[in-house]
């Protein structure tokens, strides 16, 4: 079992359900980001165009942050979800520095205390999901591995609109990841960094 | 190892409740996760609805930062600083219900008992048109909210006149040749932007259908289709007419549709009306017998019908409508109409002929159904930006008229009527009009009131004979109530779920000015805005996720009904808009006229057991209840259990509804109301007949100019305005994860302007700039790009709010609404449009306005996330 993602980069809108529906399956404050979805024009007028590009820890099988982690905090799970042990984390960001796809976030304590809203302020809805998270460590997505764990799928995946996060076992060939993968093409982000990443891009 | 966490947050332990989303007007189903600690904690779309597929678009994932908003009304209030404005402290008094219910009475009666002209409702809760309509109940016609203005004023008309329905969409399940113009159908914007948004992609990868994108901006349709076409702003008619051009001159056209699906054989005299015989019925020509025949006679062909060609019948020369429309396409060739849009005539040659041959003309498909019908898989689309024009009637014909030259309405992969809400799941929207055409229904929100000079309604209604209400009217009237001879004025204003001030066009100061000349304004919502700021008593209403509806807007493909019900119990002390409208009729002494209107407005005078009983007052729970037995029999806990009734939209009612019947090609209907306005402005002496525009009202397209091209040339840029699907059909800028994603986008926080335009004329990005019409003026950040067409200025709607009493929506440097007219010159009188596009000229300043300075701005929120880059962590 090796979960993984991929990306049709066809099929995306730019229309950032995804990184709404992350932030709230994970009760994240203001300015943390599981998921983006980054957007590049290119090209000169008339023939000018602009590329949607979504983005979520790329769960390498060679995790960078994981070789560099001094506390043992980041580890992969037996189906490659890479994860961080909020317990284990001593908040160093020495990870956010090693991945190369920017993905880890500093739970900042002040944005906890402070609330969406400000003021400390704190809404229901953030009393009953900041408990989950520890200030100071530094964390990232881990594919939404409570539901995976449940059969279900990430948060992001069954809110896309145009279904354009496809996710599944990257070790069954006939998954509907790796079919993607086939069909069309699949390649990771900076591949030239060799991490061996479990998302993939087709266009 | 395990997380140290608690669950996340839609596996935690409690229940889940079926439900509809109203992060916008549409009904997406959800699904709404409640801890057992009574927390709502996560919202899904529903899979099991055909329509979003267990889909939610960024709004309707926001939803929960809408019930959980600290800034929430959560008890009656009263004002008590007498001085109103934006952002202006009301000094809130907590007060109870009874009170507010008293002083609102009270406040009400004493104008409504004198004249109900003297009431100005905005009532703009689209899931609840018995809300909406209340006003009827008081006998008043005003009508003080946007709908109608950025709204589709001509758009609905038009879909009525062709479609007999309320909206449109393309055949996303056959269509192999999409245009989108001025649209984001399918991507960012129009009918359900989430679930057209995945009916369209799969259309797109699963089928390989080929999408074109016309418009000024590089919108996120634009940079999905397979083509990007830039066009300058407020030319899209002539665009289609170019394509027309094409279809018709190359005969390109799908000459069987016309013939027997069309009223375009139908003979045109010199008046502009068909020749008809001594009983009224219309005469078409029979080029095989080489006569003139009457429309229904037995010897009649088909094939035989004469489409092109001039022609005498009882001495009044006469003209196929089809061939009207030929003529006056003789001068609207792709290089004259190029010269106006800028689009390329060959590209323009090129799309039309792609698209005729896309449209497989001859081609029949057998549906489920069992009917074989024809497939005509090429369908154009469009909407506000390419709608909103000075003449909107007109310009929604062209587009129409596309379709229907390659005869595709309606029809499978083609360009579709939607309907609002059908009411009941055996209603057709279509009835038998005049000598075998399609009953034109232009009025798909209720008619128009009798038209009488001087005006009883305050924005003009009765003056607008196939219109959707234009609001921006209020104020013209208002400043000059002489001329319009006016006789009466309003002084309280009802305001439910509606901001006015922030969403009708026209400059800010002059309609907070407006707002001022108010005796009394009562606003019933859930959280504050521009509005509320001028509000002289809140009553709180309960939100989506605490009430009961039952509804189902404008879904393409689908149909059936959205059932919304509680997840909790209001946690505030606030009530529905039902129970809140229900007491102020009874104490207005209204409830029985009220609950009439519902019956009427519902359609439970469809199934006498369900219609209300006149003394009684209902709960939100028991309309809805009825809404879903209305709608297929279904008592209340089925759909309490299923969260909702939709199907795909049986084919009868989707496919050719009106088989049998003409279709109106030509709408010789426009001359009929212009005709009949014209006399009535006669009968009773109006002095304002001469300046009236009646030209506005033609049959068919002409290629005659929209007024804001004359604008003087100093104002040498158009300047556009867009929404993205973060924002589009509803307020969502109060709510932070919407705003943790708009703001950091530069297409939201920029004024876009082309990069090699803004060089040439001096000016390059971050300039900060005063952008000024002839009508308002607002300020910004330049943000340079390759996606916009040179002649054009594009400014989000991101950049609308305006300083208010909710601190926490960042203010922006002006509204785009400031800079666009709010007279007739630029109102379409065919259908009430008002002109949605301007020209503007750009000053460089060396800093900030003041009032941008005092901090909290949308400029500072962009500056800081600027600062926090690069300092750890993501930003």
């Amino acid at each position: 079992m090796k979960r993984g993602m991929v990306f049709d980069l066809r099929r995306c809108i730019g229309c950032n359900a995804c990184v709404v529906a992350c932030k709230q399956e994970n009760s994240l404050p203001d300015g943390v980001f599981f998921t983006k979805t980054l957007s590049e024009e290119y090209g000169v007028y008339p023939a000018a165009n602009r590329v949607y590009i979504p983005t979520l820890c790329n769960h390498c099988e060679d995790a960078p942050c994981e070789k560099v982690c001094p506390s043992g905090a980041t580890y992969t799970r037996d189906d490659g979800i890479v994860m961080v042990d909020d317990a284990l984390c001593i908040g160093c960001g020495t990870c956010a520095v090693a991945c190369p796809y920017d993905q880890r976030s500093q739970m900042d304590a002040d944005n906890l205390k402070d609330g969406m809203y400000g003021g400390g302020n704190l809404t229901e809805f953030e009393k009953d999901g900041y408990g989950r998270w520890t200030p100071g460590t530094v964390t990232k997505c881990d594919f939404c591995s409570q539901r995976v764990d449940v059969g279900l799928e990430p948060a992001c995946v069954v809110t896309c609109p145009t279904d354009a996060r496809i996710f599944g076992d990257l070790d069954d060939p006939n998954s509907a990841p790796n079919k993607l993968i086939r069909e069309r093409g699949g390649q990771p982000a900076l591949a030239e960094k060799n991490t061996k990443p479990k998302v993939y891009y087709v266009d | 190892m395990t997380n140290p966490s608690p669950t996340a947050n839609s596996i935690k332990s409690g229940r889940w409740v079926r439900s509809t989303c109203k992060m916008c007007l549409h009904s997406c189903s959800n699904m709404i996760h409640v801890t057992d600690d009574g927390i709502i904690n996560k919202i899904e779309g529903d899979p099991t609805n055909p329509s979003n597929n267990g889909k939610l678009c960024p709004k309707g994932n926001s939803a929960i930062l809408r019930h959980y908003d600290p800034r929430r009304f959560k008890e009656p209030l009263k004002r008590t600083n007498p001085e109103k404005g934006p952002g202006i402290d009301p000094k809130w008094e907590p007060i109870s219900w009874d009170e507010a219910f008293e002083i609102t009475a009270r406040e009400i009666k004493k104008s409504l008992d004198e004249d109900p002209r003297k009431i100005l409702p905005s009532l703009e809760d689209f899931q609840k048109m018995h809300i909406w309509f209340w006003p009827l109940a008081i006998g008043c016609h005003n009508f003080y909210q946007s709908g109608g203005t950025m709204c589709g004023g001509a758009y609905h008309p038009m879909n009525g006149y062709i479609h007999s329905a309320f909206g449109c969409a393309n055949d996303a399940k056959y269509c192999n040749y999409w245009i989108n113009n001025g649209t984001g159908d399918g991507f960012s914007s129009h009918l359900h932007a989430a679930a057209q948004s995945n009916w369209v992609a799969k259309a797109r990868i699963d089928r390989g259908m080929r999408v074109v994108s016309v418009e000024p901006r590089l919108s996120i349709g634009s940079a999905k289709a397979d083509e990007w076409v830039p066009i300058r702003p407020a030319t899209d008619r002539h665009f289609a007419l170019g394509m027309s051009h094409v279809l018709v001159n190359e005969g390109l056209c799908d000459f069987d549709f016309l013939r027997k699906d069309s009223n375009a054989p139908y003979l045109v005299g010199p008046d502009g009306y068909f020749v008809r015989d001594t009983e009224k019925q219309i005469y078409v020509w029979d080029s095989k017998d080489n006569c003139a025949k009457l429309w229904n006679d037995p010897t009649l062909e088909n094939d035989n019908l004469a489409l092109e060609g001039n022609y005498t019948v009882n001495g009044v020369e006469c003209r196929p409508a089809f061939q009207v429309y030929k003529d006056i396409l003789a001068e609207c060739s792709p290089e004259e109409m190029e010269k106006i849009t800028t689009v390329p005539a060959e590209t323009t040659r090129r799309i039309a002929r792609e698209f005729s041959e896309a449209a497989k003309i001859g081609q029949t498909i057998k549906i489920e159904d069992g009917r074989t019908v024809p497939l005509r898989p090429a369908a154009y689309n469009y909407y506000r930006g390419a709608q909103g024009r000075k003449l909107g009637a007109q310009t929604n014909q062209a587009f129409k008229l596309v379709n229907m030259l390659i005869g595709n309405i309606d029809t499978p992969g083609g360009h579709m009527g939607v309907t609002i809400d059908d009411g009941q799941v055996d209603n057709n929207h279509v009835e038998m009009g005049e000598c075998g055409q399609m009953l034109g229904t232009p009025h798909q929100l209720g008619h128009m009131p009798e038209f009488a000079y001087p005006t009883n309604e305050y924005h003009l209604a009765s003056h607008f004979p196939n219109g959707v209400n234009a609001p921006h009217l209020n104020l013209l009237v208002h400043e000059n109530r002489e001329y319009w001879g006016v006789e009466f004025t309003p002084d309280v204003i009802v305001n439910c779920h509606s901001n006015p001030v922030w969403s009708i066009q026209g400059p800010r100061e002059k309609w907070v000015k407006f707002l001022k000349d108010m005796r009394f304004i009562v606003c019933v919502d859930v959280v504050p805005n521009e509005m509320t700021d001028f509000a002289d008593v809140i009553l709180p209403s309960s939100d989506v996720l605490e009430t009961w509806n039952c509804t189902m807007i404008e879904p393409p493909h689908t149909e059936g009904q959205c059932f919304r019900q509680p997840a909790t119990d209001p946690i505030y002390n606030t009530k529905s808009e039902e129970e809140i409208f229900y007491e102020l009729s009874e104490r207005l002494g209204c409830l029985e006229a009220y609950n009439s209107v519902i019956n009427m407005i519902l359609g439970f005078e469809q199934k006498p057991e369900l219609q209300l009983d006149l003394d009684k007052k209902y709960t939100d729970r028991e309309i809805a209840r009825r809404k879903g037995l209305l709608w297929n029999g279904k008592d209340i806990d089925w759909y309490m259990e299923h969260g909702h009734s939709v199907t795909e939209r049986r084919l009868d009612k989707w496919y050719r509804p009106w088989e049998g019947m003409r279709l109106n090609f030509y709408i010789e209907d426009m001359l009929k109301e212009r005709d009949g306005l014209k006399a009535k402005m006669e009968a009773m002496k109006t002095p304002y007949i001469n300046d009236w525009p009646f030209d506005d009202f033609q049959p068919l397209p002409t290629a005659r100019l929209d007024t804001l091209h004359t604008l003087p040339e100093e104002y040498n840029l158009y300047a556009i305005t867009f929404k993205d699907i973060q924002l589009n059909f509803g307020e969502s800028l109060s709510n932070p994860w919407i705003r943790d994603i708009v703001f950091r986008d530069p297409v939201h926080t920029g004024l876009l302007i082309n990069t090699a335009t803004a060089a040439k004329m001096g000016f390059e990005a971050g300039d900060v700039v005063k952008v000024e019409s002839p009508y308002g003026h607002l300020y910004g950040r330049l943000q340079t790009t390759e996606g916009m067409h040179p002649d054009a200025i594009g400014v989000s709607n991101a950049l609308s709010r305006t300083k208010s009493e909710n601190t926490y929506v960042a203010m922006s440097g002006g509204h785009f609404n400031d800079m666009l007219p709010y007279d007739m010159e630029n109102t379409d009188a065919a259908s009430g449009q008002p002109e949605t596009t301007t020209k503007v000229k750009l000053t460089k300043l060396d800093d900030w306005p003041d009032f941008l300075k005092q901090g909290g701005s949308i400029y500072d929120f962009v500056d800081e996330l600027e600062t926090k880059k690069g300092k750890g962590g993501q930003h």
